[in-house]
């Protein structure tokens, strides 16, 4: 059952400024903002898959994920492919623990 | 190649749609599969893993509920934590209304379940999708195959939950599929500042409770974006992938 609702109150935020609430009526500067969302909001989940609830300081204190997404980051620069960053980033995890 | 065939090539939503696809659903497996194990390990079950990833369809928002409900949370706070987390995709729906405008009555009510990160990543990397037709085959190609996959991944990381070793791994998969959406896209000054902003102030608002620190990372992020000249760094953004 709250599973069901949780998934209610998820569909109601992708449909609302859809079919309800068409976004083309917001104002023009908030539609403006949107087209620099994408960017944005990868970077804010990949940050806070990073750090998760320990502030800006887990940022800068190296550990196994930061160098796995270091990783990711030089493939995904290199190659276009989505997919050789992600294999990319849990080989390196692997690696990491097999040697620690 | 006959021009009638190249015009439908062209024309056809449904195999760029495949193409594009097809290395995300295989970056994005791991994830799956760590809904899957964080379920069984959970105390809830494969199945209640499986039908988060059909219900819900989103990664982040999933694995929010099963950790709490996993920890014995009540339905408020669940509903809460999963409505936090998954905000964003109010922001994604906005920006992708213009592709819904003109569509059929049923496609923007039933084909809205599929606004999730990869997808709204996916149509935002092509220019080519402004015909209402060829964005609809483009939409219910991406998203449905994509749904379908999440879901059997997610039951496959179920199953294997039991053999599967105790490691950090799969947790990466995640941010790093996010990662290599994000480089692409790093082409325009305001992009650049934008993410990078979105960054900073997501780590620095992170200890806010679930969901509210990513949102403030988002929305800082594209309002310094949104006041940043266009001087372009290189090409710009968006070359059909």
């Amino acid at each position: 059952m709250t599973l069901l609702v949780s998934a209610a109150a998820t569909y109601g935020l992708r449909v609302v400024l859809i079919t309800l609430v068409p976004a083309h009526r917001l104002p023009a500067v908030l539609r403006r903002g949107l087209a620099h969302l994408a960017p944005a909001a990868l970077a804010a989940l990949v940050v806070t898959a990073l750090v998760g609830h320990q502030g800006a300081t887990a940022l800068v204190v190296p550990g196994p994920m930061h160098l796995a997404l270091g990783v990711a980051a030089v493939v995904a620069w290199r190659f276009r492919n989505p997919a050789l960053p992600v294999l990319a980033a849990v080989a390196a995890m692997i690696v990491v623990e097999v040697l620690s | 190649m006959d021009i009638t065939l190249r015009h439908t090539r062209r024309a056809d939503g449904v195999t760029d749609a495949v193409r594009d696809l097809a290395p995300v659903v295989l970056g994005l497996a791991p994830f799956a599969m760590l809904i899957g194990v964080t379920a069984v390990r959970s105390g809830l079950g494969a199945g209640t893993g499986v039908l988060s990833s059909a219900l819900l369809y989103g990664g982040s928002g999933q694995l929010t509920a099963i950790t709490l409900m996993g920890s014995g949370a009540g339905a408020g706070a669940v509903l809460a934590a999963v409505t936090l987390v998954n905000a964003r995709f109010l922001l994604y729906a906005a920006a992708l209304e213009p592709h819904f405008r003109d569509q059929p009555r049923w496609f923007r009510w039933a084909a809205a379940h599929f606004v999730v990160d990869p997808t709204y990543a996916m149509v935002t990397r092509r220019r080519d999708l402004e015909d209402p037709a060829r964005f609809r085959r483009y939409w219910l190609t991406a998203g449905g195959v994509l749904a379908v996959a999440w879901v059997a991944m997610t039951a496959v990381g179920g199953l294997l939950a039991p053999v599967l070793p105790a490691s950090s791994a799969l947790d990466v998969a995640a941010p790093a599929m996010f990662l290599a959406m994000l480089v692409p896209q790093l082409r325009a000054r305001p992009a650049v500042v934008g993410a990078g902003t979105a960054a900073v102030t997501a780590a620095l608002a992170s200890p806010l409770p679930s969901g509210l620190g990513l949102m403030c990372g988002i929305a800082v992020g594209v309002v310094a974006a949104s006041v940043t000249p266009v001087a372009r760094t290189s090409e710009t953004s968006g070359s059909p992938s």
